[in-house]
């Protein structure tokens, strides 16, 4: 337990101790200006470079790993190494690195550049690499012969064993551009010594990493199950190109440059740092591949900028909601990374027709809105939308639009008194409201251009040629009374008709003579023309043609009026034999009929 | 069938309801002209009145849209041509915003004396009145008298003056208003067209003939053709 707190309160300690590590970040020539010592250039120093080199470790079995380190007390670039060096066969010789660091003893400054090889021996033996001369600084200087110690795989394991980054990723499956945490560990040494690192390079192409957002940090790690305090740093590395990248770090160990080393002591081993002065050991990482793939172009929502991450949008205000034309509004804007991994692009700003849309400069979140016209109801809806790593799919963050009243510049509704004092005949200001509607109408369209308007206009026409029709049928039966007599009397006919087979069917033949008489009166009346009520049998007769008259016609006739006659009489005698004439009369009313 | 008419005419018919006009006319007072102008426009699309418009042109007009409100206050006018206010108001606003009164044809300006639905009313019972005058006394034997034939030739008289009155109106359902100031006037009815000139807010127009979205017109002193939505029709 004392021992986690020991780690805790040195993780705590360590950004305070590791920012003394960092290179004071002034101006170009600020230091002298503020009076900031400097160490001298070590002049005397640069006039006799000198190199050393070593593996580190110095013996290992077979197919371990170690690193042939060579320093140069040069600057980097003025240094000339060969692009092969020669090794013996059995050592295979894997990444390279180079790195430049400054050096202070605290009087002067020295360059040292760093070149160190992977080296994996591939049998045992005793392994020389043999001086040879590089240029450095303008002049030749000779990198010392060095030996490797290499013994059978099955050896006990010498004690030293190579020291290197530990390379940690969040994530190795990636889309361009997703921002992904990077861990660069430095384990303890031996004795739980902490070393901390310095001048951090990142290799590798398709990527950036961010130098500013870091973390520097010692915790405890856990590294293929060992549990270590270790020196961590960290930054943000972003994918730039799709495809398969390889990603190593590389940094130069640093001391604290104590009188003396300081431990701290707690549950477990304690942990050590230690003074003196610095040991600067360019140290590398292994290779980590990272699988990076393009952004889908498959669902791409309108507005997408390049943001990645899941954000979640705050409401959007505007600074008022009644603006005049011209007058700028500012609408603020607000998105929250809901994971710590975002990279936020912020909207662009939209074309609109009724709107001038100007982004406020980074960092504002916001856009000044200018109303181009008082038609606009409402902000223009500002398109945006984000993509998702964790279900791989773009999603909606559209700023929506919000409503506004937008007060147009007005006309003048009054003329001043002067400007028509020569002409009173023009109205000097607006009318009042009216305060009803007023006159009111179906539809602006005039009934001239509607159908049926036009059909209704028309519709007097049958009216009047009705009217037309009836005149003239009136003249026309004016001129010839003949029709109106005939069709008169076949009315009359056809209702005597029905009343005499009412009178044989009540056996009534009082009533059968009278109809039947009176249906002869009429059926000859319009021949006359004369009232049916003045004719008489002779006059039914008259009409009969000769073989009727002569014939049963003319006997039903004479039978049917004498009977009708004797009507009249004092006693009228019962003849119900009379109701036989019934199908005589029938045939002589058919004939009178037929002459109508 | 005049009962029918008379039923049928939107005075009639019309519930009480006058919340939009009434929304529209509060509106105003408090000088929220965008949403008054709303109100009246809702209004209008159910019921057009003269009333209306004339307000609806005020609040246009106070917006600072001349075109719209000049084509609102000749749309009153063309409702009831004796709404004094909408005449007032024309004469104001032409002579604020330097534009002209549409060019009448003599026939157009005898149709401006009259509601135009009223001009063919009365050409109709005019002319059935004169033909019933003609035709009546005969069919129904009526005794011959002066009147009579008084009332026909009035009834001939009133018809023909109608029948051109009624031509007229047809006639100025061509005149238009450009709603927005600057409107481009161009010799050929493509946005990319040659400028024949610029047209201000409220100039009248007459349409000639459409071609797609554009509409050749003719106005005091050129012509060419207008984008459709740039103008006003007065009985659209």
């Amino acid at each position: 337990m004392r021992f986690l707190t020991t780690i805790l309160y040195l993780s705590l300690l360590a950004p305070v101790l590791v920012r003394a590590q960092l290179p004071v970040t002034l101006p170009p020539g600020a230091a002298a200006q503020f009076m900031v010592p400097q160490p001298a250039v070590d002049l005397a120093r640069l006039g006799r470079i000198s190199a050393t080199a070593m593996f580190d470790p110095p013996a290992v079995r077979v197919g371990d790993t170690t690193f042939y380190r060579v320093t140069v007390g040069a600057t980097e670039n003025s240094t000339v190494w060969p692009e092969v060096i020669s090794v013996p066969t059995e050592l295979k010789l894997g990444t390279a690195i180079r790195g430049q660091v400054g050096l202070e003893d605290g009087t002067a400054f020295n360059p040292v550049t760093g070149f160190v090889y992977e080296v994996t021996p591939t049998a045992a033996g005793r392994f020389v690499i043999s001086n040879f001369v590089i240029s450095a600084g303008g002049q030749s200087v000779e990198i010392p012969a060095t030996t490797l110690v290499v013994v059978e795989s099955n050896s006990i394991a010498p004690a030293a064993v190579a020291r290197r980054l530990w390379l940690d990723v969040s994530s190795t499956n990636l889309f361009v551009g997703q921002p992904v945490r990077v861990h660069v560990m430095l384990p303890a040494g031996p004795g739980n010594q902490i070393d901390f690192l310095s001048d951090i390079q990142f290799n590798g192409s398709g990527f950036m990493t961010d130098k500013i957002a870091t973390r520097q940090t010692v915790e405890v790690v856990n590294h293929d199950g060992q549990q270590k305090p270790a020196y961590i740093f960290e930054t943000v590395a972003t994918p730039l190109t799709a495809g398969s990248l390889a990603l190593s770090a590389q940094g130069f160990t640093a001391g604290r440059n104590f009188g003396g080393q300081i431990t701290i002591s707690g549950q477990g081993q304690p942990v050590v740092i230690p003074g003196g002065v610095p040991k600067s050991v360019l140290l590398s990482s292994e290779v980590v591949h990272l699988n990076v793939r393009s952004l889908p172009v498959e669902g791409e929502l309108p507005g997408f900028t390049g943001a990645l991450g899941m954000f979640r949008p705050d409401q959007p205000q505007l600074s008022t909601n009644r603006l005049r034309v011209g007058e700028p509004v500012h609408l603020k804007y607000g998105f929250k990374p809901r994971t710590n991994l975002t990279r936020y692009v912020p909207p662009e700003a939209p074309r609109s027709r009724d709107w001038q849309i100007i982004a406020d400069q980074p960092p504002g979140g916001g856009f000044t809105l200018i109303p181009l016209t008082d038609e606009a109801l409402e902000t223009p809806a500002i398109p945006f939308s984000a993509f998702d790593f964790a279900t791989e799919s773009y999603y909606d963050l559209t700023i929506p639009a919000l409503p506004v009243t937008v007060i147009g510049d007005g006309l003048p509704v009054q003329l001043p008194a002067w400007s028509s004092d020569d002409d009173n005949s023009e109205p000097r200001k607006l009318s009042a409201l009216a305060a009803m509607p007023g006159k009111t109408v179906a539809g602006l369209k005039p009934l001239q251009l509607q159908g049926w308007f036009v059909f209704l206009q028309i519709l007097p026409v049958p009216g009047f040629l009705a009217l037309w029709r009836w005149d003239a049928r009136r003249r026309f039966l004016e001129a010839h009374p003949e029709i109106i007599r005939r069709q008169k009397a076949k009315r009359d006919l056809r209702r005597e008709k029905t009343a005499l087979q009412q009178a044989v069917a009540a056996g009534d033949a009082g009533e059968f003579v009278r109809h039947a008489a009176a249906a002869m009166r009429i059926a000859v009346a319009p021949h006359f023309p004369a009232d049916a009520q003045a004719l008489v049998g002779g006059d039914v007769l008259s009409q009969l043609d000769d073989a009727g008259r002569n014939g049963t016609s003319g006997e039903t006739v004479r039978k049917i009026f004498a009977a009708a006659d004797a009507q009249f009489a004092a006693t009228i005698p019962a003849r119900a034999d009379l109701l036989g004439l019934q199908s005589d009369v029938a045939v002589t009313l058919q004939k009178l009929e037929e002459k109508l | 069938m005049l009962c029918f008419i008379l039923l049928a005419r939107p005075e009639f018919s019309r519930a009480v309801e006058e919340d939009s006009f009434k929304r529209g006319v509060t509106a105003a007072q408090a000088e929220d002209f965008p949403g008054a102008a709303a109100a009246f426009e809702s209004e209008l699309k159910q019921r057009p009145s003269s009333g209306a418009f004339v307000d609806l042109g005020i609040v246009e007009w106070q917006r600072g849209h001349a075109g719209a409100a000049i084509l609102a206050w000749e749309r009153a006018a063309w409702i009831d041509p004796f709404d004094a206010r909408a005449g007032q108001n024309l004469k104001f606003a032409r002579s604020v915003a330097q534009v002209d009164e549409p060019e009448l044809r003599w026939f157009e300006k005898a149709s401006t004396w009259l509601p135009p639905n009223a001009w063919v009313w009365l050409a109709g019972v005019s002319l059935w009145l004169a033909v019933g005058m003609l035709v009546l006394p005969r069919v129904f034997r009526w005794r011959k008298s002066g009147w009579q034939q008084l009332l026909a030739a009035l009834g001939f008289c009133v018809f023909i003056l109608s029948v051109t009155a009624s031509f007229g109106v047809v006639s100025r359902t061509d005149i238009g208003f450009v709603l927005k100031k600057d409107i481009p006037l161009r010799l050929t009815p493509t946005s990319g067209g040659e400028l024949v000139s610029t047209l201000p807010a409220g100039e009248p127009v007459r349409r000639v003939k459409t071609h797609g979205n554009y509409l050749f017109v003719r106005t005091a002193m050129s012509a060419g053709w207008i984008e459709r939505t740039q103008v006003g029709l007065i009985n659209e």
